[in-house]
């Protein structure tokens, strides 16, 4: 097309301004906003010095024990003497590798999700972490797959940790959109069903949760059933997570027009297939970045756990630090423990970021027609 | 197949305590299209939508191809799964693309192959002059295509009965005229459509019969050339000045 080879006509150059950007922008800044670089410069100054060479300059990196340490920096000898037991709990030495692939699994789904896009991605994502609850109970516990049994009393660390987390928000998604669906059923019996569930769970403390699962379920169990704390603790904290996401897909499901329910129904869906095929996939899409909100809060929340006795990431730290070998290391345990927290968190927020950009990309892509 | 292809019979129907429909009888035969039309709020689309069961009656009956449309949720699924229906508002499924539109419910609700439903919809959306847009998604289309996907969508459940609730009520000037098209070569293919619109261009050129409504009430039921020439009620005379300036 000749068109085509005609240059765009631009705007003329003196309107070409945006937000003000790099030095040459500050320039042209308020003197109130200089006056905030000015401070945050100087506190900068102040802090950065003293901050860098505990945490790094002056910090020991391998040592026996707390005497080994150069008291004037931080002494990261323990986290590196403890790392397996933080990542690995008491999982036999010579089985960690089973704990490893419990932990890296989920995030290997997680980095996946931030990768490149190739076809099936989302698929492939999904379908990691539906299998993960029997498949990653499976590897820890080993004895179905003819590997030596590793009892629950041993998990612990950063394994038990996205364990909890990762079962809890994949057992809770089904849950939570039965939930949503019962809410908003035309039945009143389930209607009213649902909705006490939704808001006992919802308003009792996590932790009442886990009393409640820990010391009350094993009375409704038959006698003679024994099942692990960390079983009873994984139905609280599943059935915690589900009213919240239960009132997270409503809000999806709330948000489509009457119309497209109507437009299935006129084209012969039943019930559950137009809330497969049309009604559901549209929720979940419009609540994505709450669903991963809920994801953050749950997966600092598996903390909770350590009140019914099991060594979560935290707990074990916890334990470590009370050790007479490494005494009064608080400070290098929780600087720890809260990095390692937040890392995974960041990590989180970067997939809600990216799934949302992708989705405004769409919208952008469909928009131009 | 009875040539009768919609009946209704004495069917009221009342919103709270507002007579919505007050004892319709309307006989749809087999190939024809039937237009209803009346000032809003006349009930025309209620009764449209009675048709296919997405509104509920208090009195009388609906015979759908000699079987009564009933509410039982299990009979409607199996009704609408014959009745096609055309939405004021497209009510497209904007998270699939327009192949996708038309052929998930065919897979879905009729049990074919994904092939089978993929080819029929790219035939349809040809037949609805869309076969470029195939892979197009609802808000990349205009007003006019999205309306003739949902057209194409309609027909890939193989539909006896097509209804068109106001198709082109939300559409600008030009796409009217491409769904209109559309509409005419699938009545005068013989397809069996009871259409509600203010189109009188559309009634006069293809419909056998047009109903004229008015609160609740059938108040002329004709074919096309005696009502715009001759109306009987001054009602329909008033609403004939209004709509044809």
């Amino acid at each position: 097309m000749t068109l085509s080879t005609i240059p765009p006509r631009l705007p003329p150059e003196v309107f070409r301004t945006g937000v003000p950007s790099g030095l040459r922008g500050m320039a042209a800044e308020s003197p109130v906003s200089l006056i905030l670089w000015f401070a945050l410069a100087l506190g900068a100054a102040w802090i950065l010095p003293g901050l860098i060479s505990w945490t790094l300059l002056d910090a020991t990196w391998v040592a026996e024990d707390r005497s080994g340490c150069d008291p004037s920096g931080a002494c990261w000898a323990f986290i590196v003497n403890r790392l397996p037991q933080f990542g690995f709990g008491f999982f036999p030495p010579q089985e960690r590798w089973r704990a490893a692939v419990a932990l890296v699994w989920p995030v290997a789904a997680l980095a996946i999700a931030l990768g490149p896009a190739f076809r099936g991605r989302a698929g492939l994502v999904a379908g990691a972490l539906a299998a993960y609850p029997v498949g990653a109970t499976l590897v820890l516990w080993g004895e179905p797959l003819g590997l030596r049994g590793v009892g629950t009393a041993q998990w612990g660390g950063m394994t038990m940790t996205v364990y909890v987390g990762t079962v809890a928000f994949v057992l809770a998604f089904p849950v939570g959109l039965v939930l949503a669906l019962g809410r908003r059923s035309s039945l009143p019996a389930l209607r009213v069903l649902s909705t006490v569930f939704i808001e006992v769970w919802r308003g009792l403390p996590l932790i009442a949760v886990l009393f409640i699962s820990v010391v009350m379920v094993p009375f409704l169990l038959p006698p003679g059933t024994e099942l692990p704390r960390l079983a009873l603790a994984l139905v609280g904290i599943t059935l915690y997570t589900s009213s919240y996401l239960a009132e997270v897909f409503r809000g999806g499901l709330q948000s489509l027009g009457k119309g497209q329910a109507e437009a299935a129904a006129a084209l012969g869906f039943t019930y559950w297939t137009a809330q497969g095929y049309i009604l559901i996939p549209q929720a979940i899409r419009a609540v994505i970045p709450g669903i991963l909100n809920t994801v953050v809060a749950l997966f600092k929340d598996t903390t909770y756990v350590l009140v019914v006795g099991l060594f979560d990431f935290l707990n074990i730290v916890n334990a470590a630090v009370a050790d007479p070998h490494w005494l009064g290391l608080a400070t290098e345990g929780y600087i720890f423990v809260g990095i390692v927290y937040w890392s995974f968190c960041f990590l989180l927020s970067r997939v809600s970021a990216r799934i949302e950009w992708g989705m405004a990309r769409g919208a952008a892509r469909e928009a131009r027609t | 197949m009875t040539a009768t292809a919609i009946n209704v019979v004495g069917l009221s129907k009342w919103f709270g305590d507002f007579l919505a429909l007050d004892d319709i009888a309307l006989t749809v035969p087999r190939g024809c299209s039937t237009v209803l039309c009346g000032p809003s709020g006349s009930g025309k689309s209620t009764l449209l939508r009675c048709l296919n069961g997405l509104e509920s009656w208090e009195e009388g009956e609906v015979v759908m191809s000699g079987r009564p449309v009933g509410h039982r949720p299990r009979d409607l699924v199996a009704l609408r799964r014959r009745v096609g229906m055309v939405f004021q508002d497209f009510n497209l499924f904007p998270h699939l693309d327009a192949l996708s539109n038309v052929a998930l419910p065919p897979r879905v609700n009729l049990g074919i192959t994904r092939a089978e439903a993929e080819a029929e919809a790219e035939m349809l959306l040809a037949q609805v002059g869309l076969a470029d847009f195939a892979r197009k998604y609802p808000a990349q289309l205009s007003g006019g295509q999205k309306q003739r996907v949902a057209i194409a969508r309609a027909l890939a459940m193989q539909p006896e009965v097509l209804l068109f609730d106001e198709p082109t009520s939300a559409l600008d000037p030009e796409s009217i005229g491409e769904v209109l098209d559309v509409m005419i070569s699938l009545a005068e293919a013989g397809t069996t459509m009871v259409v509600v619109t203010h189109e009188m261009g559309f009634a006069s050129r293809v419909c056998h019969e047009v109903v004229f409504m008015c609160a609740g009430r059938v108040a002329e039921c004709c074919p096309p050339q005696r009502f715009f020439t001759d109306p009987e009620t001054e009602r329909a005379r008033a609403f004939l000045a209004q709509v044809q300036y």
